[in-house]
Formats: structure tokens, C-alpha cells, sequence
């Protein structure tokens, strides 16, 4: 903002910028908040029902130590 | 546009936030438990013929008296019940084929299955405020442990479709019952995308990702038809709404409403009409998204699906109403 008031006078007025991170911690409370009213479970538009993997096909699941 | 349809609009990104965290970690815990991919199911015999029946835990189940009517009719077909309607069906006599979990909750979904644990009833209200088992909100001690017998009963004649992200309490119940289980993994984001978390959880435990819809409910009916191949689905319990005359304050999502938005909470839910019953119902903001993605989901999926619920909000050209009996009258003919 200051950049746009320059001049020969001086405003009395002292214009706070916004702090850096204000508006992004606007956004984080909002992403939170709503995060709370989501499901159980996530839904990706366009991706079809089941990913195989690249190859179409899984094998089943790999190994482990039980 | 309205207050809840705005917020609809956003939660797939907030789903993610939501669940994908403890999601993984349960996904860590529960690895070595995992056996058997969900694909294996694929090759088992679930019930005659290539219909099947998918049973949520909404209001209507009860109020249409859905599953005593699904036992009378003698229908053969494939039986595929929600975690949360799992009491409600074995009490009916109905010993769902396949039950899907997905809830990464960590202490309230293992009480679908009977919680061996609970010595006493909860402070979480969760249970006792919702409709959605009404048997649980009576006396929830009492309920927990008929549940747990009916379940150790019942557990060896059945199946779980149970995701990677399920609470480990649920995962240890169903070993203790002899349920079997066919893990998958939930798809949570898109699989091409470079730093994709589902492409990673792939690639660790070799399961496949699927995309659940929002909720355990359209997930329920994504394995029937993509994974058992069912090619005729009728639903019920499966109302993604509340039923006229429900005070907010039962609803799945009051509280976070209440402290989001304080007295103007009320402008959140959105009412709906269900032509079925002539009856105008209400959905919150996240039942209203379950209800535009299963839709869309709908059109795409390679089955045809009817809406036997005879209440609820899930309703349009994709998904039309039909009453039950019409149904599984139908897929006896087929059968």
C-alpha cells in the first residue's frame, strides 16, 4: 500500500499493513473448521472407482512381518 | 448461494484434511494384519444372481421397517451392510453377506461390532443423539454387549471389506469374532499427481484404491458393484438426510455447526423434498455433498442402481425411487 501514497504531503493516518500471515491464518482456521464437517472417507472427482495401479492389476498385498 | 451448499461445495478438499492423517497412521498399525485384498472377493460366491442389496444405517431403515421386510421377501441375492447398520440387521434375522468399514475414528466405530471394552457408557454422546441405531441410544450398555454376542455369533458366516484407514479397535474385533477381512486402501487423492498419498499407500502395501464418495455408505456401494460385480442394486437405509420433525440437535453434525456458525447454525441445513413418501426432509452440508457426489458416481458406474430407502434425500435420473418389494421382486424373476 505505501508504495501507491507517495507525495509532498504527509497523511496523519497511519496505515497498518497487513501482517504477513494473517490472511494465510484466516484461510488455515477456515480449512480447519471445515475440515470437521467432512466424511469419513475421500472422494477424487474424474478418477474413476478402483486404481489397480499402473499396470491395471495389484497383486495382492506385498508382504509383511506379522 | 445458501450457507450449506456453499459449504458442500468445499468438502472434498476438507475430507482430506479431515481423515487423511489418522487415516494413515491406522493404515501403519493395521500393515501386518493385512492377508487378503478386497480384489480376492472378486472370486467368491456372495449370494445368488447379479443383484444385490446395499444396507445403510439412515433413519429410514427403521422407519420403513426395511430389513424385516427384506427377510420376509426371501430374497437370495447379495446382502452388503455398513458398519453402522450391522446391529440393526443381524437383530432383523438379516446376516449381511459383507460388512464395509471405513471410519478411521478411533474410539467410536468398533461399537457397531460390540466394543469388549466398554465398561460404561461414554461421555461422547455420539451414539445416544443420532437415530441411526436407535437400539444403541436406549441403554448403550446393554445394547454393547447383545451386540457383541450377535456379532461373536454371527462373525464366522460373514465378510469385512475393510479399509487400510479403520480404526484398529474394529480390525482387532473383527479377528476376535471370525470375521474375515479383504483390505483396500481409500483412494484419497489423485493417483497421477506427483506427491499422490494414494499412489505412496499403493505402492507400500500393494492394495487398490477406492474412491469411497464421501462416506462409508457410497463406499458400501462402490465394492458392490466395481469389486462383486453386482449389476442390479437396490438400496435402502441409505437417506444421506433426516426426516421431518428431527431436532437439529440429533443430527450427525450439530456440534461442529453450533460452533461454527453460533445461532446461525440453523441456515446450514438444507431442506429437500422426497417425493416417495411426500414428506419434506432436511440435510446438513455433508450429507448434501454425499448426495451430489452419488449421483454423479452413479452415472458412471457400469450397474443400475434404485433407491428402495422410500425416504431420505438420495433421489434423481441416475438413482430412481423404487418401493423394496418392487425391487427384489424384480431380481427374484432375474435370479
Amino acid at each position: 500500500m505505501k508504495e501507491f501514497l507517495k507525495g509532498n504531503y504527509k497523511v496523519k493516518t497511519v496505515i497498518k499493513e497487513p501482517a504477513a500471515g494473517e490472511a494465510d491464518s484466516t484461510d488455515e482456521f477456515e480449512r480447519k473448521a471445515l475440515s470437521r464437517l467432512g466424511g469419513s472417507i475421500c472422494f477424487v472427482s474424474k478418477k474413476g472407482f478402483l486404481w489397480k495401479g499402473d499396470d491395471g492389476k495389484t497383486d495382492g498385498p506385498r508382504e509383511t512381518d506379522r | 448461494m445458501d450457507l450449506g451448499k456453499r459449504i458442500a461445495s468445499r468438502l472434498e478438499a476438507a475430507t482430506f484434511e479431515r481423515i487423511a492423517g489418522v487415516g494413515l497412521e491406522n493404515a501403519a498399525v493395521n500393515r501386518p494384519r493385512i492377508e487378503r485384498s478386497i480384489l480376492e472377493l472378486g472370486d467368491v460366491v456372495l449370494g445368488d444372481g447379479d443383484s444385490a442389496v446395499v444396507v445403510g444405517a439412515g433413519p429410514s431403515l427403521h422407519r420403513r421397517d426395511s430389513l424385516a421386510r427384506l427377510r420376509k421377501s426371501g430374497y437370495t441375492g447379495t446382502v452388503v451392510a455398513v458398519d453402522g447398520a450391522l446391529g440393526s440387521c443381524l437383530r432383523a434375522g438379516v446376516v449381511p453377506h459383507l460388512v464395509v468399514s471405513v471410519d478411521p475414528h478411533r474410539e467410536r466405530i468398533v461399537r457397531w461390532f460390540g466394543d469388549p471394552a466398554m465398561t460404561a457408557a461414554p461421555a461422547d454422546d455420539y451414539f445416544r443423539r443420532q437415530e441411526m441405531d436407535p437400539t444403541l441410544a436406549a441403554d448403550e450398555m446393554a445394547a454393547n454387549g447383545a451386540l457383541i454376542a450377535l456379532v461373536d455369533a454371527h462373525g464366522p458366516s460373514m465378510r469385512a471389506a475393510v479399509a487400510t484407514s479403520a480404526a484398529p479397535a474394529v480390525v482387532a474385533r473383527c479377528e476376535a469374532a471370525g470375521i474375515a477381512m479383504y483390505w483396500w486402501n481409500p483412494m484419497y487423492d489423485d493417483y497421477d499427481k506427483p506427491d499422490s498419498v494414494s499412489r505412496r499407500l499403493h505402492g507400500d502395501n500393494g492394495l487398490p484404491c477406492l474412491n469411497g464418495g464421501g462416506n462409508v455408505g457410497t463406499a458400501a456401494w462402490v465394492i458392490t458393484h466395481a469389486v462383486l460385480g453386482k449389476r442390479r442394486i437396490g438400496l435402502v437405509g441409505i437417506d444421506f438426510g433426516y426426516p421431518p420433525g428431527t431436532p437439529y440437535e440429533r443430527t450427525q453434525y450439530y456440534p461442529e455447526l453450533r460452533e461454527m456458525f453460533g445461532d446461525r447454525y440453523a441456515e446450514a441445513f438444507i431442506p429437500v423434498d422426497s417425493p416417495f413418501v411426500g414428506e419434506r426432509w432436511f440435510t446438513d452440508p455433508a450429507y448434501y455433498w454425499f448426495r451430489t457426489v452419488f449421483l454423479d458416481m452413479a452415472r458412471e458406474a457400469d450397474a443400475e442402481t434404485v433407491n428402495c430407502t422410500e425416504g431420505g434425500v438420495l433421489h434423481g435420473d441416475s438413482v430412481p425411487l423404487l418401493p423394496l418389494e418392487d425391487f427384489l421382486a424384480k431380481a427374484d424373476r432375474r435370479e
